[in-house]
């Protein structure tokens, strides 16, 4: 057994409980449920953010911005009411660990959003929700009520003095909307487009008003935090700047796919894949990892010696985002691969932005008709100046997010890009 | 006074000013598609981005790592502004080309063709090669009603007309549907337009997309020739420009002015132009004959005026269409000839004086339909309200707009202006004028702002300039060669 599965988790002893660790019962005499809560309110908010800072918490949905700081973004005084939005869009594909979470420790995270609304003066939130979690949003709706008759959501809580009110909203099935700002429009009834920024959420986000918009997961680490300090988290995690642990969603070509919970870079992609997800299906061999949901650029079986977390990841010219690996093995076309995961961004593109509207379905017709035997030798030049213009030139990170892995793929698989083109069909059929 | 530098110029600002805007005061010319001074920014297009970078605490200038697009980013004190340097000139030609692989660069039918920000930016910016093979979006379009005409297959998806339906006309009518390539911009339920502000959707409209269904086909923008002009649709006095070729004016369009109409004007306004050349205009000058009114020479029109002025029991009315300075021509002109006539101003029913001129909707219209009410108060002119007793003579001046009152009790009138044939029907005589296309003067609007408007093409017909109309009334038909 790897060293790391021995280390300290929180979340995946109460998952394999599964239903039995959903109840509100359940949650208070097992997980020590909403005692963060009451310790949190006797707390000055400062004080909060500060232990939130303390405990090196990153942002758990892609971007891995620090919790605490975010929330001291947050102005003291507004004229206009603050909102706690959660993110629970999980809409970045290969990402499940959300759902777990949402599933059996829904209390979880009602706790960590009435201490986020405690530690930034909100006394409303939001839950925005994928519109096919239509089981979890069930969930979720229970579990707020079982919060509401004991006391720990509405007016006065635990006779503190402060509000807090929580709403599930579903969203109706958007890749954009997990994008903060697209998620506050389409939160607020209008069409789920990224707004211009600045003006950040922290400034004007739902309704105008200031607001911190954050993952799931992250927000469910904050009673973890609260109850046992932040230097305790942050010395959960095995690098420096990233505290706690990761729920990462392995899925592909693995013989034990599924969600793990590990200590922040505590593991290489490496041992990660052989030592803890069993290897590759039928022993096969590696052909690439995409390391961090559809978005980030593909890795190949030399370069999985890296450690698996936020700065290691960026040094490669990868990331981690929301921490959903994937794996393909030798027997998979990368052609046809990087084509499915282009029409994905160029279905989801929302369409207001020049580059991203224009630039992935063009992306995507051309990959279509490489992996079709139509292809020309001109092509991948082609696809690499598109994806270049489209890189850091859009209105959200949208646009990254396809031309990343397209320009990673061509360059690391032109071989199998060639010979597409060559052959005049894949090579692999 | 804040400085910032644009391509290596210190460039004087006012905070909040908008980049683009900075730059061209400067003679730099940022280009843009989504922006328009008018409606909130959305950063959309991505044409405008720009290289900027910020002074350090060391004093050294450090440029940000992305593009930023010039109109949503603040200039600050200090800035450095780089918009012409290889990596902003790339992303211009890419925006470019991302712009026109789903257009169908149908130019030589396109009606926008010669004022198309697109195909001026695509002249000045973009590439002569495409590298686009794949087949080419094409959507289906709805009718949009009398206004409009839509090409959605033209459209870049700037969204502009979204925003000036929402942010400007206050009616969401304009909207995208669907998303990402397949996106369409459409009207709710592709119904028609609904707003009176409707032909402004093609005048922001920065490609062919919305056209005019009045203009299109009609005339090339590079014949048009341009003269400054001031609505008279209204009192609101909304700054326009009249385009013409070979004296026949073919459009309106608005004239930026932000103290008045901003960047907008009505459609009233825009298509009221037509009137100038309507067939039923009374053009030459014509007495009451055997067979009803009929065409005659200026000096039997002119005795029958004189007639009239001359008879002791003329009553004088005076259109509020009038500009200031035929206005003032018919006060002095009426002291000494007609010094005992009554002289009253009409114009718009229900509104008699300049206190019932208020605003007739929430943007630009005002209950006045004459544009010259407030300035002929201003010089003294009286509201009508009915024909004094014994007045068997009435003298009508009036420039076309101005809504003519009931005058079945007067045994004759005389008409001396712009009328339309149905109108002067039973009137003893129209010596024709000119419309406010034909001349130049000044219009006061609503609160008091004297405007200057230009000719933008010469007397239609044989219609003549109140002025001269007035010289041959005074002099009896001798005093001109015209007689």
């Amino acid at each position: 057994m790897h060293p790391a599965l021995q280390a300290e988790t929180l979340y995946i002893q109460h998952f394999r409980k599964k239903d039995e660790a959903r109840p509100l019962s359940y949650y208070l005499e097992q997980m020590q449920g909403y005692t963060a809560l009451g310790k949190a309110l006797k707390m000055a908010p400062d004080a909060v953010i500060d232990e939130v800072k303390k405990s090196n918490l990153r942002g758990r949905g892609g971007a891995g911005f620090p919790t605490g700081m975010k929330w001291g973004f947050i102005p003291k005084q507004s004229p206009k009411p603050k909102y706690v939005v959660c993110n629970a869009d999980e809409s970045e594909p290969g990402t499940f660990k959300d759902r777990d979470i949402m599933r059996y420790t829904p209390h979880l995270l009602i706790e960590g959003m009435i201490i986020a609304g405690h530690a930034i003066g909100s006394k409303i939130g939001y839950i925005y929700i994928r519109g096919e979690y239509t089981r979890e949003a069930k969930l979720l709706d229970q579990a707020i009520a079982e919060a509401y008759s004991k006391g720990y959501l509405g007016k006065n809580i635990l006779g503190s003095g402060h509000d807090f009110d929580l709403t599930v909203h579903r969203g109706a099935g958007a890749y954009i909307c997990g994008e903060e700002t697209a998620l506050l429009n389409s939160l607020e009834g209008k069409r789920g487009e990224p707004r211009v920024k600045p003006p950040f959420p922290a400034q004007a986000g739902a309704f105008s008003g200031p607001t911190v918009v954050n993952n799931v997961e992250t927000l469910a680490n904050v009673p973890f935090i609260v109850n046992r300090g932040g230097e305790w988290f942050s010395s959960l995690g095995k690098v420096e700047r990233s505290g706690g642990t990761r729920l990462i969603s392995v899925s592909g070509h693995v013989k034990k796919p599924g969600v793990y919970e590990l200590p922040a870079g505590a593991v290489t992609i490496r041992e990660l894949i052989y030592d803890i997800c069993g290897g590759i299906t039928d022993d096969k061999k590696l052909k690439a990892v995409i390391p961090g949901g559809s978005s980030a650029p593909v890795l190949t079986p030399d370069e999985i010696d890296v450690v698996y977390d936020i700065e290691p990841l960026m040094k490669i010219g990868t990331m981690m985002g929301s921490a959903a690996l994937m794996v393909v093995s030798e027997d998979y076309c990368a052609v046809k691969l990087i084509k499915r995961i282009t029409k994905f961004y160029a279905h989801e593109s929302c369409g207001q932005c020049t580059p991203c509207r224009e630039g992935c379905k063009w992306m995507e017709d051309i990959l279509h008709r490489i992996e079709d035997g139509h292809g020309r030798e001109q092509d991948l030049a082609l696809l690499l100046d598109i994806a270049d213009n489209i890189n850091g030139k859009t209105l959200c990170a949208l646009g990254d997010a396809a031309a990343g892995p397209v320009s990673s793929f061509v360059r690391k698989f032109k071989s199998e890009f060639e010979a597409h083109i060559r052959g005049k069909k894949c090579p692999n059929v | 006074m804040s400085k910032c530098v644009i391509d290596g110029r210190e460039v004087n600002f006012t905070p909040g000013q908008n980049m683009i805007e900075v730059a061209k005061q400067a003679g730099v010319e940022i280009p843009f598609f989504c922006y328009h001074p008018g409606l909130t920014i959305v950063a959309q297009c991505r044409m405008c981005a720009v290289e900027v970078g910020m002074p350090g605490k060391d004093g050294n200038v450090q440029m940000m790592p992305k593009l930023q697009t010039a109109c949503s980013t603040a200039v600050a004190e200090g800035m450095v502004i780089k918009t012409k340097t290889e990596k902003v000139l790339k992303n211009q030609k890419s925006v470019m080309e991302f712009l026109l692989i789903n257009h169908p660069l149908d130019c030589p039918i396109c009606d926008k063709a010669g004022e198309c920000d697109l195909q001026d930016n695509s002249y000045k910016h973009g590439d002569a090669y495409m590298r686009y093979t794949e087949e080419r979006r094409t959507y289906v379009d709805l009718d949009m009603g009398p206004v409009i005409k839509k090409n959605m297959n033209r459209c870049i998806h700037c969204t502009r007309c979204i925003r000036f339906g929402a942010e400007v006309a206050g009616i969401r009518e304009m909207v995208a549907i669907q998303r990402g390539n397949n996106t369409e911009i459409t009207t709710i339920d592709g119904r028609a337009l609904e707003t009176d502000y409707a032909g402004n959707y093609a005048d922001i409209c920065p490609t062919g997309s919305l056209t005019l269904k009045g203009f299109r086909f009609r005339k090339r923008a590079w014949f048009l020739k341009k003269a400054e002009s001031v609505c008279e649709g209204c009192s609101k006095g909304c700054n326009i420009e009249l385009q013409q070729d070979a004296n026949v004016v073919y459009r309106t369009l608005p004239r930026t002015n932000l103290e008045v109409n901003k960047h907008w004007i009505c459609d009233e306004g825009r298509f009221h132009f037509e009137t100038i050349h309507d067939a039923d205009r009374v053009l030459s000058p014509a007495v009451q004959g055997a067979s009803g009114l009929d065409m005659a020479a200026w000096t039997d029109a002119v005795v029958k005026a004189q007639g009239a002025l001359k008879s002791g029991k003329v009553t004088v009315l005076v259109g509020s269409d009038l500009s200031q300075e035929e206005a003032q021509d018919l006060k002095a002109f009426l002291a000494k000839q007609a010094p005992q006539a009554p002289v009253y101003h009409f114009g718009t029913p229900g509104v008699k004086t300049a206190s019932d001129d208020v605003a007739a909707d929430a943007l630009l219209k005002r209950k006045s339909k004459t544009a010259n009410l407030h300035g002929l108060e201003k010089l003294g002119y009286k509201p009508f309200d009915s024909l004094p007793a014994g007045s068997e003579q009435v003298l009508v001046f009036r420039a076309g707009r101005a809504v003519l009152p009931d005058l079945s009790q007067a045994k004759s009138v005389v008409g001396v202006g712009v009328f339309l044939k149905q109108e002067a029907q039973a009137f003893q005589a129209v010596l024709p004028g000119l419309t406010w296309a034909e001349k130049s003067g000044t219009f006061v609007n609503h609160d008091g702002r004297e405007q200057k408007f230009q000719r933008a093409i010469l007397p239609q017909g044989q219609s003549k300039a109140l002025s001269e109309a007035l010289m041959l009334l005074a002099n009896q038909g001798t005093g001109t060669g015209a007689a």
